[in-house]
């Protein structure tokens, strides 16, 4: 028995040093950073009480509600795309292999490329959404979508959504080809229409997969730094700063380690918790369905 | 069941809105790389080009570009990475997917749990650890940062495929006299080869885009990857948007590619690693 604990340890140990080494370690330092006051020429040990400077922060709110709106607008389009995409997907049709592929597409094309793709539409004068919307009757003068604090994250939440969506898509047709066959046949037997057949046998099948895909998606899109960085850089007047682009601005642009480390903090320990709410929750549901 | 004609007419529609909602960035960009300035800069912009051009591309690898440096520069370090990754992600997972030992589901908690980790969460720290190793502006700070999210990526997914191996094989081998590390290297190895190819695409795929760390440690522009050196096409004043788009298309050849041949088993393992894990 012990020389197979030794195998264990022999097999896992690489990843497990890289881990604690990479990630564990400079975790700890970043929490410890969070408690001075450190710059690039100084640093003042504060204690606990440089937390009073966080909750104090003007752009803590605005920061924490940009999140959340980038969030949960992405991950829920994401969500009906992905899913509305995998069932026109699912149908067999001539050529859909070919299409499954293109559709994979902006997962795959690196994300400051796709910013600066959006950039280009999204300008004013040189891009096309202006020109489209214009010759539909849609806006009577071109918009200047990004410069503008009140357009320019929803915007970016566009492009994101249209982003990511196909990892979402793709996890939903892997789902939607494990549903049994049969389920549907007794549906179909017992008189079920299309809308019945969705909400009773296709959605409650591919409960797990949504679940765990949501939490991916969530995850990812909370940390999600480049295509925000590419196409705003947190801009206009800060208004599209989300917690990763934020950290960032304040560590490499400003300096100011010490506050970059708490926003990054108060970043991870949010989604700490949320991830395990949110696992405790589906395991009780799961729970009280059985 | 036979589809009455209109659902095939509704079908149709559905995938051709799908297509054009995905392919329109594509086809903007595809367009200004192939657009002379005269033409880039016509208000109302159209999207076909009348004079079709080549010379964005020819300067983005002209003379005075960086861009063919830059490209060397991503390979080197996406390959330097990859190879680092999968050699210590296959024993790791291996040892996950098959070997009991204590701390087991703590450590692969862990592992699970690292992707919580914004990066941006711990770049403060180390940006100043590779400063003191004095690894700043060297592949080597690069590829060491890249292996904090991307070793338990690669785990992750191997495990998925290691986990769809028969144990018996193994069991089979040993009684034959094989060591568990002769089975694990001549038995189990070969047969997850579509994995391993699978995965290595993915952490490529992860590391030829990576861009904040790109950002951070490397200063000397001769050293830079592409997705931060693609911003010598965006001046301060004016962005020369031919060469960008052109530059554009040219980093995402690579992984459209790759992506090509791996998309199957990729998307297995994805999914899978995703339900299983």
């Amino acid at each position: 028995m012990k020389k197979d604990w030794l195998t264990g340890y022999f097999f896992t140990l690489p990843s497990i040093i890289l881990l604690v080494i990479l990630v564990i370690y400079p975790l700890f330092l970043t929490l410890n950073y969070s408690l001075s006051d450190m710059s690039l020429t100084s640093s003042r040990y504060l204690g606990w009480t440089a937390y009073n400077k966080l909750f104090g922060n003007k752009m803590l709110p605005l920061v924490f509600k940009n999140s959340i709106i980038w969030t949960v607008l992405v991950v829920f389009f994401q969500l009906l795309l992905g899913l509305g995409s995998a069932i026109v997907l699912n149908k067999p049709f001539w050529g859909r292999s070919l299409v499954r592929g293109i559709m994979i597409l902006p997962w795959v094309m690196p994300g400051v490329v796709a910013g600066m793709v959006w950039r280009l539409i999204y300008d004013p004068q040189l891009g096309l959404l202006n020109h489209y919307l214009k010759s539909l009757g849609l806006i009577d003068q071109y918009l200047t979508w990004l410069s503008v604090p009140g357009s320019a994250i929803y915007a970016v939440i566009f492009s994101a959504i249209w982003k990511g969506f196909p990892f979402s898509m793709l996890m939903y047709l892997a789902g939607l080809q494990g549903v049994s066959a049969e389920l549907y046949e007794a549906a179909n037997i017992d008189g079920a229409g299309k809308w019945k057949q969705f909400r009773y046998v296709t959605l409650p099948s591919m409960q797990p997969i949504i679940t765990i895909t949501f939490l991916l998606t969530f995850i990812w899109t909370f940390n999600y730094f480049e295509l925000i960085y590419v196409m705003t850089g947190g801009g206009p007047a800060e208004s599209t700063h989300i917690f990763p682009t934020y950290v960032y601005d304040l560590a490499f642009k400003r300096f100011r380690f010490g506050d970059a480390s708490r926003f990054a903090i108060f970043d991870f320990l949010f989604l700490l918790i949320f991830s395990l709410f949110y696992v405790w929750l589906s395991q009780r549901q799961k729970g009280a369905e059985q | 069941m036979k589809t009455h004609w209109s659902g095939h007419v509704i079908t149709a529609i559905q995938v051709l809105l799908l297509l054009v909602f995905v392919l329109f960035p594509f086809s903007v960009m595809l367009s200004v790389s192939l657009k002379a300035p005269d033409e880039q800069f016509t208000s109302p912009p159209y999207l076909i080009p009348k004079r079709p051009t080549g010379d964005n591309y020819l300067h983005v690898f002209g003379r005075g570009s960086m861009f063919v440096r830059y490209f060397i520069n991503s390979f080197t370090v996406a390959l330097g990475t990859t190879v680092v990754v999968i050699f210590v992600a296959l024993f790791s997972s291996y040892g996950y997917a098959r070997l009991q030992f204590p701390g087991k589901k703590f450590f692969f908690n862990l592992l699970l749990l690292s992707q919580l980790f914004p990066l941006a969460a711990i770049i403060v720290p180390l940006y100043r650890i590779m400063g003191q190793a004095g690894l700043i502006d060297t592949f080597a700070s690069l590829i060491i940062g890249y292996l904090a999210f991307s070793v338990p990526v690669g785990v992750w997914l191997l495990r998925g495929f290691f986990v769809g191996i028969p144990k018996e094989l193994e069991e089979a081998a040993q009684i034959d006299g094989c060591s568990q590390l002769q089975a694990f290297w001549r038995i189990v190895v070969p047969l997850v080869r579509p994995g391993i190819g699978a995965t290595a695409a993915y952490i490529l795929f992860l590391t030829w885009q990576e861009f904040m760390f790109a950002l951070t440690f490397i200063t000397s522009q001769d050293k830079r990857t592409l997705p931060v050196g693609i911003f010598d096409f965006v001046g301060q004043y004016e962005t020369n948007w031919g060469n960008l788009m052109a530059a554009s298309v040219l980093i995402c050849i690579p992984v459209f590619i790759l992506f090509l041949f791996v998309q199957k088993q990729l998307v297995g393992g994805l999914t899978q690693g995703a339900v299983k894990g």
